[in-house]
């Protein structure tokens, strides 16, 4: 028994000190944070002089007055406000000061917040060893989210290794992030090659393959039609859908067969993207399994598909009100709702 | 004098005894484990400082969200907490405000200030709650959606307002609280980050009692300047920063709090929702939560990141105060013993052994527990039945090793957070986390053996919750 209360004085003993030398950093860190401030202000107002003037060396001299956190935080800031030539001189003596060296020391150095704005900031400061350091940081650093956002950074220098390479880098938990579907948006045209190959992985994850399918139908159009038509086959309900989708963005000169067979799928995601993508076609020749699917088990499909007849103007409405006047149903319910739809007047 | 006493009678002291000191030792041994595990959390995911940081990464990728705001009598302050709600930053998200058949003109005002008109929009019955009377929309901003339904209490409110919203994920907030500007944005990142797994993520709800607020936005921080709002300050550091993200670390958080919590829409369906009647229905929803994915034997997460804020008014009167506490404790012996059987089923794995321990140590056994300490440890010593080594064990406990816990998670927000603005608010906060263990702690556990003996006894009620109003008396 006597140890618990020793114990107990010992520990709120210890903790009270700990507390005492966080108040007193406190104070400390108050004061150099007033420092801090003035230095940005300092920094931001010769960096403005700059754009007006273009003096490098006068910005350079406050560049290396400040200390390199200030510089890099306040100048990383400022540089995304610019464009063109104005950027790409203020790069220039941002470079000549070794700022971006700095950064690339945060890259290895820093705790993940730090090490992910790292990366961000060395795909935008143009430093000819960005590359590298982004590469070592995708091989090596221990977090996902900093090797997502080396790749992201790396794709944005067009230093990308092969997708499949870079992938494997990221590591399977990684590849369930979202963060990939930018990555996936940002892919140079020349490399979609690498992302349809990519999306045709059945070893690989259906998250990403859709996602990469989704990338592909925003940037590479109908170039992609076929393949997506060939993935609509996929075992990956997930796959299955996102083709669809990429399909009623694209279009097909099979796609009525293909969405009219998807419409009979066992999967509720795969009926509602085919019910989509027949609304975004304008297809009336779908018109029929569209009614259908207007019974659906599944909200979801029931709303996409009234959707898609709407959307087919006023042979779809006509249709909808035919459905609506009928007996009571699922369809009916469905039909009145979508119709009813808007401002009560 | 130890000898005076019968035998039996100084056995059966002893085993109280023991019993009343190994329930604080397991609940102390607990605290300090949820420490370590907190702290370790908090080094390896440190805080992105600025949100435009946070719109740039992901701004693009980030899926859409319901904001679902019950509304019951709020007409003081609805029009202003739906504008800071409309003011956050987020790409892609509308606000559902659920007019839950409020008596004042809380529906009135949202219709005056918002020019709101009748809509009819199609939405699926999944979750039953009482019948709506109306949607309306605004032409002012296609953000705003107002449900307008029968009384059927927060829970019924809420799942018409998932029933009604359209995004994959909704967030729930009290109508009375406000988010900060980004916290839609940072709630959103494990959603972003494992979007298959995620199913449900908190933030930290702080209070806002003394701080500056102007147009639904906290301008300025301030600690409150009554002291039982400031003890509810180390309170929630304690609840947050320490116990939820330490659970949440390891998957077994229990409590998504209702005043500000993040859900996958279909998972929540698929539970039925919010249960109707509950008086913890937060706690009730998490727990049908890991339930259902563990029945379906699937990899879910649900975190808790302190990132997030959500500023809430606290009760400042003791009245309040004990009635809010009674009620919280009846919600957690209602859920504890409604999913009984989860407690150290092995089918339940870690939620099962340690969530559910956690709520029989913690909520269930830990207020019985202390309050017989305070009455019969000091009672048994001066009759003589037992020696000092039992009072010291017993007080150091409740009293130095609750001063120890509520230091080091004010060390936590220190160490990693750093979000008391000025080194004087540190030094108030350090002196309230050891006054609150000598009567703050007590009056509390008395409150919670009251909600124990109101759960005994079938109350239901949730007792009226006074407040001022977050824009209006404080700033």
């Amino acid at each position: 028994m006597w140890y618990i209360w020793d114990l107990s004085i010992l520990l709120s003993a210890l903790s009270l000190v700990i507390m005492l030398v966080l108040i007193a950093r406190r104070l400390l860190q108050e004061r150099w944070a007033r420092a801090a401030a003035d230095q940005r202000r300092q920094l931001l107002t010769a960096l403005i002089a700059f754009t007006e003037n273009r003096d490098r060396e006068a910005l350079k001299a406050t560049v290396l007055a400040v200390p390199a956190g200030v510089a890099i935080d306040a100048g990383f800031e400022f540089i995304s406000l610019l464009r063109g030539e104005e950027r790409d001189d203020v790069l220039v003596a941002f470079n000549e000061c070794g700022l971006p060296a700095r950064v690339a020391r945060q890259l290895r150095k820093g705790n993940v917040a730090e090490r992910i704005h790292a990366a961000e900031m060395l795909a935008a400061l143009g430093w000819e060893d960005a590359s590298a350091s982004l590469l070592a940081a995708l091989t090596q650093d221990r977090s996902r989210e900093v090797r997502i956002a080396a790749a992201i950074a790396l794709c944005d220098l067009g230093s990308l290794p092969l997708l499949g390479t870079a992938l494997d880098f990221i590591g399977v938990a990684g590849q369930r992030s979202r963060r990939l579907i930018e990555l996936f948006r940002r892919f140079p045209r020349s490399r979609f090659n690498e992302l349809a190959v990519h999306a045709s992985r059945v070893d690989a994850s259906p998250f990403i393959r859709a996602a990469a399918i989704d990338a592909l139908a925003h940037a590479g159009g109908f170039g992609f039609a076929d393949f997506f038509a060939g993935l609509t086959g996929d075992a990956a309900p997930e796959v299955v859908a996102a083709a669809l989708r990429a399909l009623g963005l694209t279009g097909h000169a099979e796609a009525p067969a293909i969405l009219k067979r998807a419409m009979a799928n066992d999967d509720w995601d795969v009926r509602a993207a085919a019910a989509e993508s027949a609304g975004r076609l304008g297809l009336p020749e779908l018109a029929a399994p569209l009614s259908r699917l207007m019974d659906d088990e599944v909200w979801t499909v029931r709303y996409a598909a009234a959707n898609a007849l709407r959307s087919f103007g006023q042979p779809g409405e006509r249709l909808l009100r035919e459905i609506a006047s009928a007996e009571v149903s699922r369809s009916q319910r469905t039909a009145s709702l979508i119709l009813a739809e808007g401002p009560v007047l | 004098m130890i000898a005076d006493w019968s035998h039996e009678v100084v056995l059966a002291a002893t085993i109280l005894s023991l019993f009343i000191i190994g329930a604080g030792l397991a609940q102390t041994t607990i605290y300090l484990l949820q420490l370590v595990v907190a702290g370790y959390a908090l080094s390896e995911r440190p805080p992105v400082a600025r949100s435009a940081l946070l719109w740039q990464r992901y701004g693009d990728v980030a899926p859409p969200i319901a904001l679902l705001v019950p509304a019951y009598n709020e007409a003081l302050n609805v029009v202003e907490s739906v504008h800071s709600m409309l003011a956050l930053e987020y790409p892609n998200f509308e606000v559902v405000v659920i007019n839950d058949g409020s008596k004042d003109e809380t529906l009135q005002r949202l219709v005056d200030a918002f020019k709101l008109v009748k809509f009819q929009r199609p939405f699926e019955e999944a979750l039953a709650h009482q019948p709506i009377r109306g949607l309306y929309s605004s032409p002012m901003t296609e953000r705003l959606f107002v449900v307008d339904k029968e009384n059927g209490g927060k829970a019924d409110a809420q799942n018409a307002g998932i029933n009604v919203c359209r995004a994959p994920l909704f967030c729930v907030i009290d109508g009375d609280s406000i988010l900060e500007p980004d916290a839609l944005m940072r709630a959103a990142q494990p959603f972003i980050d494992d979007p298959e797994r995620t199913i449900a993520v908190g933030g930290t709800i702080r209070i806002a009692n003394g701080s500056k607020i102007e147009a639904g936005r906290v301008r300025e921080i301030h600690l409150p300047r009554r002291l039982l709002p400031l003890f509810q300050v180390v309170e929630y550091l304690r609840a947050f920063l320490m116990a939820r993200l330490a659970w949440s670390s390891i998957n077994t958080l229990m409590l998504v709090s209702g005043a500000f919590g993040m859900f996958r829409r279909a998972e929540v369906v698929a539970v039925g929702g919010f249960t109707k009647g509950s008086m913890g229905e937060d706690l009730d929803l998490v727990i049908k939560l890991h339930r259902h994915m563990r029945d379906k034997k699937r990899k879910y997460r649900i975190q808790f990141i302190p990132e997030p804020v959500c500023w809430t008014e606290a009760p400042e009167s003791l009245s309040v105060l004990a009635r809010q506490r009674s009620r919280w404790q009846r919600g957690a012996l209602e859920c504890f013993f409604r999913y009984r059987n989860m407690l150290f089923n092995p089918r339940y794995g870690r939620v099962g052994f340690l969530g559910f321990g956690h709520i029989l140590i913690v909520d269930v056994l830990g207020p019985v527990a202390e309050v017989m300490g305070y009455i019969l440890i000091p009672a048994f010593w001066l009759l003589g039945i037992l020696s000092a080594e039992y009072l010291l064990a017993f007080t150091a406990l409740i009293f130095t090793y609750g001063v120890c816990v509520s230091v080091c998670s004010l060390i936590l927000e220190e160490a990693e957070l750093q979000r008391f603005p000025r080194a004087r608010d540190l030094a108030v906060l350090t002196a309230a986390a050891v006054i609150e263990n000598f009567g703050y702690r007590q009056l509390n556990n008395f409150w919670r053996v009251k909600g124990w003996w109101q759960y005994l006894r079938g109350n239901q009620g949730w007792g009226e919750m006074t407040r001022t109003g977050l824009g209006a008396a404080k700033k």
